[in-house]
């Protein structure tokens, strides 16, 4: 389900620390979608995150970019979080649909 | 990690107190402080210093941790604050040298391997997909033939030289491929570079005209080669661009053989047309050796035609004998570009 106006990245952004249960979230443009995962617990916990963040790209509408996550075993609302801050850094949306950031 | 712990950037230019402090922690970790980082991201306990990275541009390097502070937790911190600092000055893609057997522990920074020299030095990147990406760019433009050649170019600016050694190269090659480095570090912009390459080499069919890149003869990749005028000469680190070259972007391409002009003028390039041969060539890598040929340079009266002779004569407004150094299109730019200076010429 993508969002009515998707937010299109148009620049280089990053949010997010390397810190113990945070997550560092790396965004470029791209002209395909993009997602590599590097987790600390990828391998208890690589479904879930990748469920998280494929979801809330697609709540966002980013079609396309290059988003690199360095998890460090974030909680699912953190690796969010990030993940809209990156993706907000790195487009050119002035104005928020907040119904979006659920 | 300490809660007294306290992180922050600082000039080196303006902390040279500070800097002595960084100098002997560096050197307690077999470190030398490297002239060109500008800025450094270090964390203090209880007064002391205990961590240090610094940042040359889009460069990470001079990475220290004091032995008794490694625990994990104030290592990733330092590496957040250092990506931080990169990220507010506009720099994303980053890259980073250490020793080779830091690599797990830069792994955790969100580092990836990109090429190391044997027990020495090795260069990583901030992401896992950059140099897979620009390769896939790269293998578009390969073209069919059993001997593929490049030439890697600064070109400041193009000159008969840069033209006869593309006309020798090409002609003895299926299919050639030039690459002109990306930096904007040197008296010709990029942009006008790359237009006088474009124009000096546009007849030649058999051609491909590449932009430069991060990885080709750039800062991250080779920053020794942009400090030639003030004569420091870093040993060793040409060989991280040629293993670049041979590793990733020779591959891409199909690239057999790399040409270069001899150098008999400048010791800089010299020294990397030597190391290219050791590099490229002869030293052991799973890449496929490249064939490095150095033609002679073309001479003028005696005298090899090099871009800094033209630079020479373009400080002492010489334009009279300049055009027996460059092609016409060069000759035409320098004349525009400079031309308040050559009516004010006595």
């Amino acid at each position: 389900m993508k969002g009515q106006n998707p937010m299109e990245i148009i620049k280089d952004s990053i949010a997010g620390t390397l810190e113990s249960s945070d997550v560092l979230v790396k965004i470029s443009p791209s002209s395909t979608r993009e997602i590599v995962i590097n987790s600390a617990v990828f391998k208890q916990f690589g479904k879930q995150i990748t469920r998280v963040v494929t979801e809330t790209l697609d709540q966002l509408g980013v079609a396309t970019g290059s988003i690199v996550i360095e998890d460090k075993g974030a909680l699912d609302c953190i690796i969010r979080a990030r993940l809209q801050t990156a993706v907000l850094r790195a487009s050119a949306t002035q104005e928020l649909n907040w119904e979006k950031l659920s | 990690m300490d809660a007294t712990a306290e992180f922050y950037s600082l000039q080196v230019k303006d902390t040279p107190a500070a800097l002595e402090e960084i100098r002997a922690l560096l050197a307690a970790n077999d470190l030398a402080l490297d002239e060109q980082v500008e800025t450094f991201v270090v964390c203090r306990q209880q007064g002391r210093l205990v961590a240090c990275a610094g940042l040359d541009h889009a460069t990470i390097k001079c990475v220290a941790v004091a032995a008794q502070c490694r625990g994990e937790a104030l290592s990733l911190k330092l590496g957040s604050e250092v990506v931080a600092l990169a990220a507010e000055r506009g720099r994303f893609h980053l890259f980073l040298y250490s020793a080779p057997h830091n690599l797990q522990f830069f792994r955790g920074w969100g580092f990836y391997p990109l090429v190391e020299v044997p027990d020495l030095v090795m260069v990583m990147e901030n992401s896992p997909v950059a140099i897979r990406r620009y390769c896939e760019g790269l293998a578009r433009l390969r073209r069919a033939g059993s001997k593929i050649g490049s030439i890697v170019m600064n070109a400041n600016p193009f000159t008969l030289g840069h033209r006869h050694l593309v006309e020798q190269a090409a002609a003895a090659c299926d299919w050639l491929h030039v690459f002109v480095v990306g930096e904007n570090a040197s008296l010709v912009s990029y942009d006008d570079r790359f237009a006088l390459v474009a124009a000096g080499v546009g007849d030649i069919a058999n051609l491909t005209l590449h932009p430069g890149s991060d990885y080709i003869i750039s800062r991250a990749t080779f920053p020794g080669y942009f400090l030639k005028e003030t004569k420091i000469i870093e040993h060793g680190w040409a060989a991280i661009d040629l293993l670049l070259f041979r590793r990733y972007i020779a591959p891409a391409l199909g690239i057999t053989h790399r040409y270069v002009g001899s150098e008999p003028l400048d010791v800089v390039t010299n020294r990397y047309n030597q190391d290219m041969r050791h590099w490229l060539q002869q030293a052991e890598s799973p890449a496929a050796a490249i064939s490095v040929v150095e033609l002679p340079r073309l001479t003028t009266g005696g005298r090899p035609i090099s871009a800094t002779e033209v630079r020479e004569r373009l400080a002492r407004r010489d334009f009279a004998t300049l055009r027996e150094l460059v092609p016409t299109t060069t000759l035409q730019f320098l004349e525009s570009k400079f031309a308040d200076a050559v009516q004010t010429a006595p």
